[in-house]
């Protein structure tokens, strides 16, 4: 049975055993995920073990264990700022999925022996953790201790009340080094006119991961220069990517392999936009605060993208992460451009943990090779701040729960942990000689995600960058639709034009200021 | 015994006192939501403004303007239209077929109703997956009737992104239609039938002057059920496209949950749905009008 039919098969059974299950009868009780003991987590070839110097299970040990907090560190002085609390229990919004694992096992219990605070998991899928928020706020509020968001709506959520500045907390209780030890680009996500409204969490940008072994092929390099006339290389723009992705796709069609894909379904597309686009030249706004998007440099983006899936896998228009990974780890794709966990699990790191069973086993250990985006600045996109409710009823002991979660000892251990999808963000991160080790491109790997934080681009944070997230990501799945990409980014223009005026063009005007100073070249390079 | 008359306000008060309680609450229940959300509807309550201001009309006015409100409303109509025809046609003909003694007829009518049973959350994702490009059985099936692979996108293609929502939609829904004008069917007197065949009908005529006319009523019930609930199509589509690609698919309920709770545009989207209440009411009372006409020209 070939690969296809096999997933065809699959998917008929997995529909079939969905409508079983929905007409069966609701069990007793909901069942309830048991809390797995952390040495579960891994197996005993898992690459944890891999650690030098270290036997399996004391590495895994290691990194389930909160690490023995500097004395006098934020992760301490957290510690005994939480103790007077103890006995609360702190409500911590999450993206539901993997990500929960990490406080659920780890950070969660760690916590709550370490200072008595026990850590209230809520689940919700990443759009809800924004609308949760400020329902909750608007009802009156306090369902919520710490709020995990996006930072691009820190401009909404601020300004909206739902969360509390932690300038004041910041004074009394962090070790200011731990704050020159976040990334420059990453520390700038935590404020908002000029106040701090949360701790940076996760280093999300992208990375194009390219198959080394395809780029070093003899044959491919020989073709590839009769017909372009140039060497085959990783591309560094968006111009040569589209060459080297017809090139390989081409050539692997007739067997399912293609040159490249980047999920294209609706959701999350606008962040590619976001990167291309400003790669081009792009901008948001003009100077009166008038939308941009759909100026020529904007068509020629969306215009571009839609050509673009051409060269990709048929269906691309409908694919997400999972569809990305599962053709990746495949060994079915030339280059890929993504989040940096799929680089982690390229090369095996963590597969065999118990929460990552579901993530195809890889074929392409040691043969991938990692770049910033062609266009030379990676979307720095989403990426997550942890936030203290405004409205919480124990605002000091959720400060200090995310004090020591950031922190320079337990977060580093966190990026580390192989199914807790945070991703480095501090400069120890980068330099840490144990996580180089994890795999043996490792190092390279810390170093293009260091380059894609200081050569990055921001999402969109002002006011409204949800909503201009979402009419900019209609626009461009209605050109991959068949739409105009002229008239699908005029009518979102229309809708951004809209959404400044309905917020107040002056307001708003202030606030892009605001947001293009505090970034800089990492909101337009 | 005779009361006196103010024996009688008496027993009246104490009548009146027993039921205040309960009358209080459901009132409380029922309307205060209602007047509630007319006074939200006035005000500008978004995510930014928690505490609205009175804007008089400016929402009703902005809904009226919104092309996006119409887009979703044609789409809505559409999906209506389409879907209660075919399955009011799939229904009556299941229903005629299996009205009479049929072997086998208890294991089968309990099949054919269970896409019923099913939650609409479900069937989407589940005809998600079998209409799914690569690994999409549907695509598969058609591969080995045309010989060669078969690829198409059902659900980004605007070619076929609308016949996939129809077929979801009706293969949910005939079950109800069919199971209701089963029922309408059975409980007509066999005699009739008999009586016109006998006087020589043909079975077109027993179906046009006999069947259809004994079984309108119950019909037009479930033709008005089945719009009604239709007009409020939301799980299919959201599990299915979620509006998309863009805006290609968005029904109104999908535009005014994003609207309302994802972009928190609370006082614009209460505007919306009041308006959206009066075309409802409009529209179904001309329809109900028409479905009773029809019933008395049938009869």
């Amino acid at each position: 049975m070939n690969a296809k039919k096999r997933n065809s098969a699959i998917a008929m059974a997995g529909a079939l055993a969905l409508l079983l299950s929905a007409c069966a009868a609701p069990p007793a009780q909901a069942p309830s995920a048991p809390a797995a003991p952390a040495a579960e987590a891994t197996t005993s070839t898992d690459p944890v073990g891999q650690i030098e110097g270290q036997a399996k299970e004391s590495a895994v040990e290691a990194i389930m264990t909160a690490m023995p907090a500097t004395e006098g560190g934020s992760a301490a002085r957290a510690i005994e700022l939480a103790k007077k609390h103890a006995g609360t229990t702190l409500n911590v919004t999450y993206e539901s999925g993997l990500q929960p694992q990490d406080p659920l096992l780890f950070s969660g219990p760690e916590f709550e022996r370490l200072t008595g605070v026990k850590i209230n998991i809520i689940e919700t899928p990443f759009p809800d953790l924004y609308s949760k928020a400020v329902a909750d706020h608007q009802a009156g509020g306090g369902a919520y201790d710490v709020i995990s968001y996006s930072p691009a709506w820190i401009g909404d959520l601020a300004d909206g009340g739902v969360l509390e500045t932690l300038d004041a907390f910041i004074d009394a209780n962090m070790d200011k080094a731990d704050l020159d030890d976040l990334h420059p680009t990453y520390r700038k996500f935590q404020n908002w006119k000029g106040k701090t409204y949360g701790l940076f969490d996760d280093g999300d940008v992208f990375v194009m991961y390219f198959r080394r072994d395809m780029f070093e092929d003899a044959t491919n390099k020989e073709e590839f220069k009769a017909k372009f006339n140039r060497d085959l290389a990783p591309p560094k723009t968006w111009a040569e990517w589209d060459e080297v992705c017809s090139f390989f796709s081409e050539k692997g069609k007739a067997d399912g392999n293609y040159g490249c894909a980047i999920q294209r379904t609706a959701g999350n597309t606008y962040m590619w936009f976001y990167d291309q686009f400003r790669s081009n030249g792009g901008r948001f706004f003009d100077a009166d605060m008038k939308a941009a998007i759909n100026s020529d440099i904007g068509v020629k983006t969306l215009t571009d993208m839609t050509n673009a899936n051409k060269n990709m896998p048929t269906g691309v228009e409908k694919w997400g992460f999972v569809e990305v990974l599962q053709a990746w780890m495949d060994g079915k794709l030339g280059m890929i451009i993504t989040w940096p966990p799929i680089g982690r699990w390229s090369e095996g790191y963590g597969l065999d943990a118990k929460q990552l069973e579901w993530v195809p086993k890889t074929q392409i250990t040691g043969k991938v090779g990692y770049s910033v985006s062609p266009g030379g600045h990676s979307e720095l996109a989403g990426g997550f701040n942890l936030g203290v409710s405004a409205d919480s009823k124990n605002k000091e002991a959720a400060y200090a729960f995310i004090q020591w979660m950031t922190s320079p000892e337990i977060s580093g251990q966190r990026v580390k942990i192989p199914f807790a999808l945070r991703d480095p963000y501090r400069m120890s991160h980068f330099n840490d000689p144990e996580y180089a080790k994890l795999w043996p491109n490792a190092a390279e790997y810390l170093k293009v995600l260091q380059e894609g934080a200081e050569t990055g681009v921001a999402d969109l944070g002002i006011p409204g960058a949800r909503e201009y997230e979402e009419a900019l990501d209609r626009a461009i799945t209605a050109a991959y639709a068949g739409t105009d990409p002229k008239a699908a980014l005029d009518a979102a223009a229309q809708e951004w034009n809209a959404i400044t005026e309905r917020i107040g063009v002056d307001a708003q005007k202030a606030s892009y200021a605001d947001w293009q100073n505090t970034f800089g070249v990492n909101a337009y390079p | 015994m005779i009361l006196q008359p103010r024996a009688r306000s008496n027993q009246h008060s104490g009548k009146y006192a027993l039921i205040a309680p309960a009358t209080l609450l459901i009132l409380f229940i029922a309307l205060f939501p209602l007047l509630y959300s007319i006074i939200v509807s006035f005000q500008n309550i978004d995510a930014r403004t928690p505490v609205g201001t009175f804007v008089g009309f400016k929402n009703y006015h902005d809904v009226l303007r919104d092309a996006r409100f119409w887009n979703a409303l044609g789409n809505t109509a559409l999906i209506m239209v389409v879907c209660v025809l075919a399955e009011l046609v799939l229904g009556f003909t299941l229903a005629q077929t299996l009205v009479g003694h049929l072997p086998g007829k208890r294991f089968i009518v309990p099949i054919l109703i269970l896409p019923v049973v099913i939650a609409p959350l479900i069937v989407g994702y589940t005809w998600r997956m079998l209409w799914d490009t690569q690994y999409g059985p549907i695509n598969q099936v058609l591969g080995w009737i045309a010989g060669r692979p078969v690829e198409i996108v059902w659900l980004a293609n605007p070619a076929t992104v609308w016949p996939a929502i129809f077929i979801t939609e009706i293969w949910q829904w005939t079950p109800f239609m069919f199971l209701v004008l089963l029922a309408g069917l059975s409980s007509i007197n066999p005699e009739y039938r008999e009586a016109a065949e006998m006087d020589g009908a043909s079975g077109w005529q027993v179906l046009r002057f006999v069947t259809l006319p004994l079984v309108w009523p119950v019909m037009a019930v479930a033709i008005l059920f089945r719009a009604l609930d239709a007009f409020k199509v939301f799980d299919i589509v959201f599990a299915l496209t979620n509006g998309g690609p863009g805006t290609m698919t968005e029904t109104v309920s999908l535009y005014a949950y994003t609207l309302g709770f994802r972009n928190f545009r609370i006082s614009y989207t209460a505007a919306l749905t009041f308006v959206l209440l009066i075309i409802v009411s409009v529209a179904i009372t001309v329809l109900w009008r028409r479905l009773s006409a029809n019933e008395e020209k049938l009869a």
